[in-house]
């Protein structure tokens, strides 16, 4: 009966890897990712407008204020975006109507300034479009300064009394333990750029599971094989084939994407652009978190991590192929398979949410729910708001739930594999439950 | 020999199958007859292990079928019963693999039976590409791929035309030859008639009838006599015995209740001119179905 097991694990496995679609998906996938990871270089390298700096003509009718005004604004400017940046070529003008119509034909901005009696200085933008959000608040903020320089020259005060006047209180922070600093920034940004990253393609790769095993329960019931299949297999060996198929086609899946992550990785670095900083970024936020008290626990941490996400990968694969041995036809499947989509994306957004909501009770009674703790118990983990004792519980209750799913969902899967008919199914499912003779 | 002792099921509180046995042996055709919903999906399905039945016992060769039996077994259901995205070579190395067959041997014998039933073609065609007659076809060949001791075969004839029949009879007849026991449905009589030694009819769930054909046929005491000549309706239906004339082209069929009407019915024929057929002949199957069902109806 093993090698009949491990015929159907094949079977269903070439079904989804021997095809040219699988093919196509692979080389969309890749190509993707590391179009994603170099997204910035490409974009950079087929140039555009976004290269053009933006012309800004200023004309000062006080006199005094084009210089503080360009200064400010080039400064503005490199806070944002850098020292190498140059998104503006600033000009001063006599009037006007000097570069009205050129403004109005190649784009542009001219800014008018003149002095006012009631707030000390007024300026116009002149626009060919409606002047870009960023460019109106970088522009805004140099008129600013220029108009407090204005200010400051009317009251006689002297750079050095404006300094005085705005700079900020100074503030030092200490924490009892100076380590913690680091190691709660690390986890800061673990929590909210990369954890997200590396969540997401838990929750693809369980839609990839049940849409799987769905498929291929589904195709076997609505032509009928299955009449054929359970007649020379037992429903135990069939449904253990295809929970076993689905989630080793995830894990090979998962491993595909990693490679795939890995070489977008390494095209970065290849492009030279970039690569660096993308390692400066991420070295430090792993190198905290290795420092931290997790990271002398990672041998432990990962396997175990590692082994509550397969453990909530073969409840899925059970649930899903117990649901569909329910359905008889495709449609109704992907009715059913709703709960556990959305079951699935709760604890994608709970995982995401834990960041946000250090210390919620809500959130760590979710961390020992079926299905969803393997999203959400590693958050609370890298968070530092649970242990290994708790990881482990985790990994215990998803165990039970196996054990129940096989238990129970074999016996209405025995049954519902050969159910053609959806009138009175939920009674059948109940008498099937009730029922332990499962062959 | 596979023997199916007093098996019982209900769905519910509906009595599916009532009290069924049956045996055949090695090399015999067997026939499981009845209506719609007279349970001969459901035996064979119990046969098959597919549902569980509450009562009696069903074995091959006296033990007990379960999935160390079933390689030895074909089973053509009724419906189609086959992927229809995969090619006929991939169907049948799939299928045979189940029956614990090894590729190589998969192989050769596909290409024995493809080329039997002139289908050779379509070995690496999808099955869904192919006709019905063709896919009824490759699921026949499915079924006895591993050279079947037990052949359960659910309505096989179903969509064919008499052509693909006679490819069908010829290879059911090589397996019974072989040794095979074969069990099949029909609604078709004549079919039945073509192959079966043996039968049973089913009518809600009961065997009715139960047999060998010759016996049943024997033991049925209705006949038909063939006369042709001059000879009227009117005075055949005068002799007491007689049931029912039907007219012919240029022949009576004289109905009776008994084979001792025979002689009655024969001193009148003899009295008349130009008498060239006398022929006393056993009722069809499908009479005797056709009677049975009916009186069972009206019970």
């Amino acid at each position: 009966m093993r090698s009949k097991l491990n015929f159907l694990i094949g079977v269903s496995l070439a079904r989804k890897v021997k095809t040219k679609w699988f093919l196509i998906a692979q080389i969309l996938l890749c190509l993707l990712v590391v179009g994603i990871f170099n997204l910035d270089i490409l974009i950079k390298h087929f140039g555009g407008d976004f290269e053009k700096a933006t012309t800004i003509y200023v004309v000062d009718e006080t006199g005094v204020s084009y210089e503080v005004f360009k200064e400010a604004l080039l400064l503005n400017e490199k806070n944002l975006y850098g020292e190498d940046s140059h998104l503006y070529d600033i000009e001063q003008i006599d009037s006007v109507d000097a570069k009205k119509e050129e403004v109005g034909e190649e784009g542009g901005i001219i800014v008018y300034m003149k002095p006012s009696s009631e707030n000390t200085l007024e300026a116009e933008l002149i626009s060919k479009v409606t002047v870009d959000t960023y460019d109106y608040s970088l522009i805004s903020s140099a008129l600013n300064s220029s108009k407090v320089v204005l200010v400051m020259n009317e009251l006689g005060l002297t750079a050095e009394d404006y300094s005085k006047i705005m700079s900020d209180v100074t503030i030092t922070t200490s924490l009892v333990n100076e380590n913690s600093k680091t190691e709660e920034e690390g986890t800061e940004m673990i929590m909210t750029t990369v954890f997200p990253i590396l969540i997401l393609p838990i929750f693809i790769l369980t839609l990839f599971l049940v849409q799987m095993i769905g498929a291929e329960v589904n195709d076997e019931k609505t032509t009928k094989a299955m009449e054929i299949i359970i007649s020379n297999v037992s429903p135990t060996t069939h449904f253990f084939a295809k929970v076993i198929a689905g989630n080793l086609f995830v894990i090979g899946q998962a491993i595909l994407a990693c490679c795939y992550g890995g070489l977008a990785i390494f095209v970065r670095h290849l492009l030279g652009s970039g690569g660096a900083a993308f390692f400066d970024e991420i070295g430090p936020m792993f190198s905290s978190l290795l420092e931290s008290s997790i990271g002398s626990h990672m041998t432990i941490i990962v396997p175990l991590v590692i082994i509550l996400i397969l453990l909530t990968f073969v409840a899925y694969a059970l649930v899903a192929g117990v649901l569909a041995s329910m359905t008889t036809t495709t449609e109704d499947y992907q009715q059913v398979q709703v709960p556990i989509i959305v079951l699935s994306l709760l604890g994608y957004y709970l995982g995401i949410m834990a960041g946000m909501f250090k210390g919620s009770l809500v959130i760590k009674i979710f961390s020992f729910v079926p299905f969803i703790s393997s999203i959400l118990a590693p958050s609370l983990l890298v968070l530092g708001q649970m242990g290994i004792g708790e990881l482990i519980l985790s990994i215990g209750i998803m165990v039970l739930t196996n054990f129940l799913l096989i238990r129970y969902g074999l016996r209405i899967y025995k049954v519902g594999i050969l159910n053609y008919s959806s009138s009175g199914l939920w009674k059948k499912m109940v008498k099937a439950l009730k029922n332990d003779s499962i062959r | 020999m596979l023997k199916v002792e007093h098996i019982t099921k209900y769905y519910g509180d509906f009595k599916a199958v009532d009290d069924l046995s049956f045996e055949v042996n090695e090399g015999e055709i067997f026939g499981l007859l009845g209506v719609n919903g007279a349970g001969k999906t459901t035996t064979f399905r119990m046969i098959m292990g597919l549902l569980e039945y509450g009562e009696g016992k069903i074995t091959l060769n006296g033990e007990p079928i379960d999935y160390s039996k079933t390689d030895k077994i074909g089973f053509l259901t009724e419906e189609r019963s086959l992927l229809t995205k995969l090619t006929v070579k991939e169907q049948a190395i799939f299928f045979g693999a189940l029956k614990g067959m090894k590729n190589k041997e998969i192989l050769k014998r596909l290409d024995e039976l493809l080329e039997r039933f002139g289908i050779s073609e379509y070995k690496e065609k999808k099955i869904k590409e192919l006709s019905k007659g063709n896919q009824q076809k490759v699921q026949f060949i499915m079924a006895i791929l591993n050279h079947p001791q037990l052949l359960i075969l659910d309505e096989p004839f179903s969509g064919l035309d008499p052509f693909n029949i006679e490819l069908f009879k010829e290879e059911i007849l090589r397996l019974s030859e072989e040794g095979s026991m074969i069990i099949f449905s029909s609604h078709r009589m004549d079919h039945v008639e073509l192959f079966c030694k043996k039968l049973v009819i089913l009518v809600h769930g009961k065997a009715v009838i139960s047999g060998y054909i010759k016996d049943i046929k024997r033991d049925y005491r209705k006949k038909n006599i063939f006369v042709k000549g001059d000879v009227s309706k009117e005075d055949l239906l005068k002799v007491g015995g007689v049931l029912e004339v039907v007219e012919h082209a240029d022949e009576l069929e004289v109905k009776i209740e008994s084979e001792e009407v025979v002689e009655k019915v024969f001193d009148l024929v003899k009295t008349k001119k130009n008498i060239t057929k006398f022929m006393v002949e056993e009722p069809t199957l499908n009479e005797i179905f056709v009677a049975k069902v009916g009186e069972s109806y009206e019970k």
